[in-house]
């Protein structure tokens, strides 16, 4: 193992073992249960780990918690849109709902691309959607936005630029 | 982001040219300028196998359950999911079904479902197409014409009275339907297909010979490539996947199976020895493995899970 590598292992079970309790206390008063905080706690350690940065952390908490707020935000919207998808699902009937496991793998696909089009603004993601998964034409999502057919169209071009770039990032880390 | 200025730059000019070819009112002269700048640089290529990249991601989950899912959580109000129950109900049941497309083959498109979806599109003239499983259109509305493409799959249409007075085709493989104010049913296979009028009429032309036919309602016409079929009588089992089934009246087994496969990812094969067996009854396309099991029961045939997308039909035992 390389000289660096060693001490960057080192500065991780230093940051772990000063930190590892407060940090779960922190989420755990923002979680109110221990379960999640553990896990989040977890989570946000491997971060840490995989971006190689902690040899140099001057403020190990304030770093930290920024993290654990990062992944907490991660967490309220997957639980929120799994509410929505459990919702949209409830309004089929019963007979067509997908195995359990389908649901899985399509909820995680679901998260995917929620996560594209995150940082959208409101209209732009609505366009988008309207085009994409409604199927609708630019003049009836022009006529249902209350907007001309020229910005729907770039409504649609500014997004998917969007979404390529955050593909390629999210590819990328 | 480390991509090079000219990539970025490559990237949000393909994003335009996504936009300009979804629009649902996209002109042959867009498409031949879209062609022209893919062929422009090696750049533009790969930036638009970014677009491709994206589409496909969209493409693997069914519209209508990802629709009312992703639309903004926070102004996500109570009325807004029951306006999009309403909605899927008023589609007439029409809902899920599964989600594993060909999202490639389907990028360049204009509607498209996966395997087991259902989906009804309105046109922008006001007439309606519901496509069928595993389908994608091109729609091609201009000042002359309006005019669907139907690439693969089955669609069926109900036209509404255009104040231009546009007449409205339908394009598949070697033949154009031209519709006389109608309900009607395309459908297209691998060397040919067939045509089935509800209401009113049609005129199916065969665009190698010039040959046309006209099929009213309660009629129907397949056709290959050199010509046109003689015409039928159209039975219950017509369009009977509109409300989510296969009618089958003393149906050979291996023609129903065709059938339902086409509504089931995966691999459905069967004993050729049982293939000629006759069946009749009511078979659902939303489960098919409702259906497998019908037949299992109704007709003591064995059928065999290797796995979710693997199933084997066989003659039960006899004993």
């Amino acid at each position: 193992m390389p000289a660096n590598d060693l001490s960057l292992r080192s500065a991780v079970d230093v940051l772990y073992s000063d930190h590892h309790s407060w940090l779960q206390g922190w989420l755990r008063k923002r979680l109110g249960n221990t379960f999640d905080a553990a896990d989040l706690t977890q989570d946000t350690f491997v971060r840490v780990i995989k971006a190689r940065t902690a040899l140099d952390i001057r403020e190990p908490r304030p770093y930290l918690s920024m993290i654990a707020k990062g992944l907490l935000i991660d967490l309220f919207r997957r639980r929120s849109l799994e509410q929505s998808y459990l919702e949209a699902l409830a309004t089929m009937p019963q007979e067509q709902h997908p195995s359990l496991e389908e649901q899985a793998i399509l909820l995680q696909a679901l998260m995917e691309i929620d996560r594209l089009l995150l940082g959208l603004g409101p209209r732009v993601r609505q366009a988008f959607i309207l085009s994409q998964f409604d199927g609708l034409t630019y003049p009836q999502i022009a006529e249902r936005l209350g907007v001309s057919i020229r910005t729907v169209n770039n409504h649609m071009a500014k997004a998917m630029e969007h979404c390529c770039l955050m593909q390629i990032q999210l590819q990328l880390s | 982001m480390n991509l090079p200025p000219e990539e970025l730059q490559a990237i949000r000019v393909a994003a335009r040219w996504y936009a300009r070819l979804h629009s649902g009112i996209t002109t042959d002269a867009d498409r031949a300028d879209w062609r022209a700048w893919l062929a422009a640089d090696p750049l533009h290529g790969q930036a638009w196998q970014r677009m491709a990249a994206v589409a496909e991601q969209m493409a693997s989950v069914p519209g209508a359950l990802a629709a009312p899912t992703l639309s903004d959580t926070h102004q996500r109000s109570r009325r807004q999911v029951l306006r999009s129950a309403l909605l899927l109900t008023s589609a007439g049941g029409l809902g899920w079904l599964g989600w594993h497309s060909q999202a490639t083959q389907n990028l360049f498109c204009d509607h498209r479902t996966a395997v087991g979806e259902r989906r009804e599109f309105q046109l922008a003239d006001g007439s309606t197409v519901l496509l069928n499983t595993d389908t994608s259109i091109n729609v091609r509305f201009d000042g002359q014409q309006r005019r669907l493409e139907l690439l693969r799959g089955e669609i069926l249409v109900t036209t509404a009275f255009d104040p231009l007075r546009r007449p409205f085709k339908v394009v598949t493989g070697p033949t154009e339907v031209l519709a006389l104010g109608t309900r009607f049913i395309v459908r297209s296979q691998a060397r040919g297909g067939e045509v089935a009028v509800l209401e009113k009429a049609v005129e199916v032309s065969l665009l190698a010979t010039g040959s046309r036919m006209r099929v009213e309602a309660g009629q129907r016409l397949d056709f290959n490539e050199r010509s046109l079929g003689a015409l039928r009588g159209n039975d219950v089992s017509v369009g009977a996947w509109q409300k989510g089934s296969i009618i089958a009246i003393d149906r050979p087994l291996a023609a129903l199976l065709d059938e339902l496969s086409r509504y089931r990812p995966g691999v459905l094969r069967w004993d050729p020895a049982i293939g000629d067996l006759k069946v009749s009854g009511v078979f659902p396309v939303d489960n098919t493995d409702l259906a497998l099991a019908a037949l299992e029961s109704g007709f003591s045939l064995r059928v065999t899970r290797y796995s979710r997308f693997w199933v084997q039909v066989s003659g039960g035992d006899r004993r």
